[in-house]
């Protein structure tokens, strides 16, 4: 179920309803009625590929269960490692399979061996990243002492597959959502109204923001042989705001409908394109990703307590593997590397964006222009279309093509972006005409009925799938 | 609970304020605006009384040019033709809104695989005349079907989406300059078009589309209008059987159906074409002045077709001969 779907507006209020009609002391019917709910809402994509958030929600539940029970540091480790591996097994064969295959009879065919490579043909289960490292980072904090192993399966197959976040996060942590599962929830009007306010401005980023984006981006990127660099530029441009406001847009959603439910997710986005260095996005962007990828990963390499060289491979090795966590294509590794790289860069001459301005506009300018041009990659449908839109970036730099799409679409597209910077500008820089208009409750009200108003004239209702479903 | 209720109430109350109020604003610009859509549907909903109405996508937009056809049939002649509508729907649409006030003589209903196809997008376009929701109930349960209605019906303001920005600009600028009874030219291109061909399997009918294409024609036998239908040419190559599904339908229904693209015209005349799709102005007169001719004949000899004549690759005067008719 999208959450921009009529099937979604039916059914969150429904659930929100029947949720508050059970009474708050009755947390165990209120998390019955939320998993069934939230098995609900991923069934109606492929009722199927259900029984594999299951089989990874009783993977990783037993794994917990045994590394809490097992006294013998080696046993612990076995069962970490036997949840790990079960679990990564599936996302590796649903996700991966068929590139591995494809490059490893690639590698063979230069050496000479034309072996033929079986193929896994099945379609990618939504949300298999996002629920898989959910969990994969519950059973770690089990082994690690940080949380404690959940033994009641309901509450702990809720917290893998919460719908609000289930399929595109935030990949939220077992010590900040489990323990929500286990408390009262009343009823609280303020905060009600915060989440729709939230879910609002994702539906604004999603529907008038992406989506207007995406008509131009998708012309472009999907006929990259038909266009010039002046097109590739914009399309660039515009897709940095289309999947801001796709995934932005989501987080804010999942964040505003858990909000109406009483939860409180981990914050997803940090107006991250007000960066002044890539490490700066990286701590505003996806945050319940590269925090993640920090704990988990990064840290465990040995993060920055460890010489130069090593530091800067751990940073490499984290931010290929963010990359490849996005997708099985080289397109992902390559923007993966990339900004990995530009880390390095950055550590290595001391760039950190926290400089005064001007300086600090200049280091806008370059972090943006980096984001940008990073994103051409990462939308690419091949490696091969990367060079071909580089290369005519560098030699065809004519005026962008427009006329398929229309100027309209381009003019919408861009005044969506100018509505976004400027409220982001007034959150990121606390203007004080936002403080005080936020105080009185009549503006926020006339704030929500002309979001909705603008939504409806000018968003684009087709149902698109959000971008990070595929992820 | 009490305030959160009220609330919801206040903002109800308020988006309910400017939805009709904004509405209000969006229909006077509606009214007045220039563009090319917001203008030709206006006209088509309100204004029409040509004989002999034209239908189709911007293939027939660009392609047919109403002076032309005037002369040659001695008749009033429309081109209603709108960009990006090809699907049954959105034609459905046009002839019920005519019909609410205007019997045409002839239609003539440019066609496309895409008219009966289930794979391809069902109801592009049909939102251009959401403006005019609850002005024909015909029209309206196509909205219905396309699951628009009840937003419709919610908001006002919502019939204007994705429209504003080009009925704003069709304030200040005129669109229509070139336009001429519907007809708006196509430019001729810096670079001719490339050859391309066209191949499609034999497609799965939706039933929704045969539907509406059966009910259409129901209403033009109901008003006793002669109606025809026609394939432009493109500059493609198609193989004999790419309309064999459009042609079947036409015959089991004995309407005229003239092919111009399968015996592939004008392929030697990359000049006449705008892209692989359209012709430009000069191949439109071109093409018109010879459609005119078929036309003019079929109108003469309506009575007389015999059911194995009303579909076939094209309809001069040589083939009539060829066939006996």
């Amino acid at each position: 179920m999208l959450f921009n779907s009529l099937a979604f507006l039916l059914f969150f209020p429904t659930v929100c309803i029947l949720f508050y009609c059970i009474p708050a002391s009755r947390i165990k019917y209120r998390n019955l009625l939320l998993l069934l709910a939230s098995y609900y809402f991923y069934m109606n994509w492929k009722p199927v590929y259900a029984l594999l958030l299951l089989t990874s929600t009783v993977l990783t539940y037993l794994a917990s269960i045994g590394i809490e029970r097992s006294k013998e540091q080696w046993r612990r480790k076995l069962c970490l490692t036997a949840g790990i591996v079960l679990n990564l097994s599936i996302l590796v064969l649903f996700k991966y399979f068929n590139f591995l295959a494809l490059n490893l009879h690639n590698i063979l065919e230069l050496a000479g061996l034309s072996i033929p490579m079986p193929s896994f043909d099945a379609l990618l289960p939504v949300g298999i990243s996002f629920y898989t490292f959910q969990a994969l980072g519950y059973s770690i904090d089990v082994y690690r002492g940080k949380t404690v192993a959940e033994h009641n399966f309901l509450t702990y197959a809720l917290f893998v597959s919460f719908f609000p976040q289930l399929v595109a996060g935030p990949i939220e942590r077992s010590c900040n959502l489990l323990p929500q599962f286990k408390s009262k929830h009343l009823f609280d009007d303020v905060r009600v109204m915060q989440g729709l306010r939230w879910m609002l401005w994702g539906y604004f980023l999603k529907l008038v923001l992406a989506d207007r984006c995406g008509l131009y981006v998708d012309t472009i990127f999907n006929h990259v042989d038909k266009h010039n660099g002046g097109s590739f530029l914009l399309a660039s441009f515009l897709f940095s705001f289309q999947i801001y406001g796709d995934f932005a847009g989501y987080s804010l959603i999942a964040i505003g409908a858990a909000k109406v439910l009483g939860f409180q997710l981990m914050e997803n986005f940090r107006h991250p394109y007000f960066s002044c260095s890539v490490g700066e996005f990286w701590h505003r962007w996806h945050i319940s990703l590269s925090t993640w990828f920090k704990d988990y990963v990064y840290i465990p390499l040995g993060g920055n307590r460890v010489g130069r060289m090593r530091h800067y491979f751990n940073l490499l090795v984290t931010f290929v593997l963010s990359g490849i966590w996005h997708g099985a294509n080289w397109t992902f590794l390559c923007w993966g590397t990339l900004h990995g790289l530009a880390l390095c860069l950055e550590k290595a001459f001391g760039f950190h964006g926290k400089h005064q301005s001007p300086a600090r506009l200049l280091y806008w300018v370059v972090t943006f222009v980096f984001l940008c041009i990073t994103w051409m990659a990462f939308r690419a449908d091949s490696l091969s279309d990367v060079i071909t839109i580089a290369t005519s970036m560098v030699t065809d730099m004519g005026i962008p093509y427009v006329q398929d799409v229309g100027y309209g679409v381009i003019a919408s597209a861009l005044m969506a972006i100018i509505i976004v910077i400027v409220k982001e500008s007034s959150e990121e820089f606390d203007w004080a005409i936002r403080r005080m208009l936020g105080r009185i409750p009549l503006v926020q009200y006339v704030y929500m009925a002309s979001l909705i108003a603008f939504i409806s004239l000018f968003g684009i209702f087709g149902n698109n799938q959000f971008i990070y479903f595929q992820f | 609970m009490k305030r959160f209720f009220l609330a919801l109430f206040l903002i109800f109350a308020l988006w309910l304020a400017i939805d009709r109020s904004g509405a209000a604003i969006m229909w006077w610009l509606q009214q007045h605006s220039q563009d090319t859509t917001s203008s030709k549907i206006k006209h088509i909903v309100e204004d029409i009384s040509a004989d002999v109405v034209l239908m189709g996508t911007s293939r027939c937009n660009g392609h047919y040019v109403p002076s032309i056809l005037s002369d040659s049939l001695d008749m009033s002649v429309y081109n209603a033709g709108i960009d990006g509508s090809d699907n049954i729907f959105a034609q459905y649409m046009v002839l019920s809104y005519i019909l609410q006030y205007h019997t045409p003589k002839v239609v003539c209903m440019e066609v496309q695989n895409s008219f009966l196809d289930e794979e391809e997008a069902a109801f592009l376009t049909t939102g251009y005349f959401a403006p005019y929701f609850g002005v024909c109930a015909e029209a309206d349960s196509v909205f219905r079907l396309a699951g628009t209605y009840t937003f419709y019906k919610l908001s006002h303001l919502f019939r204007y989406n994705t429209k504003v920005l080009a009925m704003i600009t069709g304030q200040f600028k005129s669109h229509l300059d070139n336009e001429e009874h519907g007809y708006i030219p196509n430019p001729q291109p810096d670079t001719p078009p490339e050859l391309t061909h066209w191949n499609t399997g034999p497609f799965h009918l939706s039933n929704e589309k045969q539907e509406y294409m059966e009910k259409f024609i129901q209403r033009c036998k109901e008003r006793d209008i002669m109606l025809c239908f026609m394939i432009s040419p493109a500059f493609s190559i198609v193989d004999s059987t790419y309309y064999a599904q459009l042609k079947a339908f036409s015959a089991q229904h004995q309407i005229p159906l003239l092919d111009y693209h399968t015996p592939g015209y004008y392929l030697n005349q990359p000049d006449y074409f705008k892209d692989s799709y359209h012709l430009c102005d000069k191949g439109a007169q071109h093409y018109t002045s010879m459609f005119a001719h078929s036309l003019k004949q079929l109108i003469a000899l309506q009575g007389r077709l015999t059911p194995e004549a009303i579909s076939y690759r094209s309809l001069d005067s040589s083939d009539w001969a060829e066939r006996g008719i």
